[in-house]
């Protein structure tokens, strides 16, 4: 190991010593994508990402989640009978369709 | 969408007819929110006599499908409104993260609390467009959501599929914002854990930029 590679090695544990920890930091980040965060502790999560690559994928793995949900939502609404035809479990059962038919056909 | 033609026989044949048209849509909008088939199944009969009840009302503007799910939406809040005091509240409330979560940091030594290099997150190497293209993966994202403790579901599907703000969230659920950040934080991390542990961490998904070990 070079003496360049230990040093870089020491800053980092320095820095890491002085910060919250990943599991601290971890609300922050689900906070982060509901509201800007202060200043103080947005350039915490800078400095931590710098030095911590698991806590940068995890910010960037909460976006993804909050992009892949947001877009099944309107995958689901977009779909069309045929793709769905033969998967049972996303279409309302036949006793259950009969059963809201029927309620309808009492009110109106 | 339905044609301008469809519509117009919806409606002479009577509401019968808006089962056939609008039901299993409406009721997958429901499933993905409740998680349930059959309380899905209830909002969704809900929302139809509700929307027999207004028919007059129904201007015509919008499509008869973006009319009903607009119906839907308020019934699916009703909905949490009505059973969130019912859901038990999370045991260990106090702690951040649930005990799956917690053996995925160092439990002791100097860097406790810090990820473990073996269990932290790996490179996923995707974007959701690329991940969205495989069946299983959508319903990898729909069983790790219905794995999720009744409560934090609640606050998740408000928050990131119906896309209310955290305010209204709160209203509906009676609760904080510091509650209801707590609770997003804590399914965001459970449902980060489930689909990196059965989706990305699986040989056969794993793309050639993962680092991650299986």
């Amino acid at each position: 190991m070079s003496l360049f590679h230990k040093l870089k090695m020491e800053i980092i544990f320095w820095i890491a010593r002085r910060q919250p920890t990943c599991r601290e930091l971890a609300p922050w980040m689900s906070e982060s994508l509901d509201r800007k965060l202060p200043l103080r502790k947005r350039l915490t999560l800078r400095i931590h990402f710098w030095i911590c690559v698991w806590c940068h994928r995890y910010q960037q793995q909460l976006q993804f989640l909050q992009q892949a949900y947001r877009q099944e939502a309107s995958l689901c609404l977009e779909e069309t009978p045929a793709s769905t035809a033969t998967d049972e479990s996303m279409r309302l059962s036949s006793e259950a369709r009969q059963r809201i038919k029927r309620a309808l056909s009492r009110k109106s | 969408m339905l044609s301008q033609t469809q519509q117009v026989i919806a409606s002479d044949n009577g509401p019968e007819a808006w089962v056939d048209l609008h039901g299993d849509a409406l009721f997958r909008y429901a499933l993905l929110r409740l998680r349930d088939r059959s309380a899905a199944e209830e909002v969704v009969q809900e929302t139809f006599l509700a929307a027999l009840n207004s028919y007059e009302k129904f201007s015509g503007h919008s499509s008869e499908s973006t009319w009903l799910i607009g119906i839907l939406k308020h019934k699916i809040t009703d909905h949490f409104r009505r059973t969130s005091r019912f859901m038990p509240l999370v045991q260990d409330e106090r702690d951040e993260i649930s005990s799956a979560n917690d053996r995925v940091f160092f439990t002791t030594g100097e860097w406790v609390d810090h990820w473990h290099n073996e269990t932290g997150p790996c490179d996923w190497n995707a974007t959701p467009e690329t991940a969205l293209v495989q069946t299983e993966f959508r319903q990898r994202l729909r069983s790790c959501l219905s794995a999720l403790p009744e409560r934090l579901a609640a606050a998740f599907a408000l928050r990131e599929i119906e896309g209310l703000s955290s305010e209204e969230v709160c209203k509906v659920l009676e609760i904080t914002s510091t509650n209801l950040w707590v609770m997003l934080h804590r399914a965001r991390a459970q449902l980060r854990l489930c689909i990196e542990m059965h989706w990305f961490r699986q040989a056969e998904n794993m793309t050639k930029g993962a680092s991650g070990k299986a």
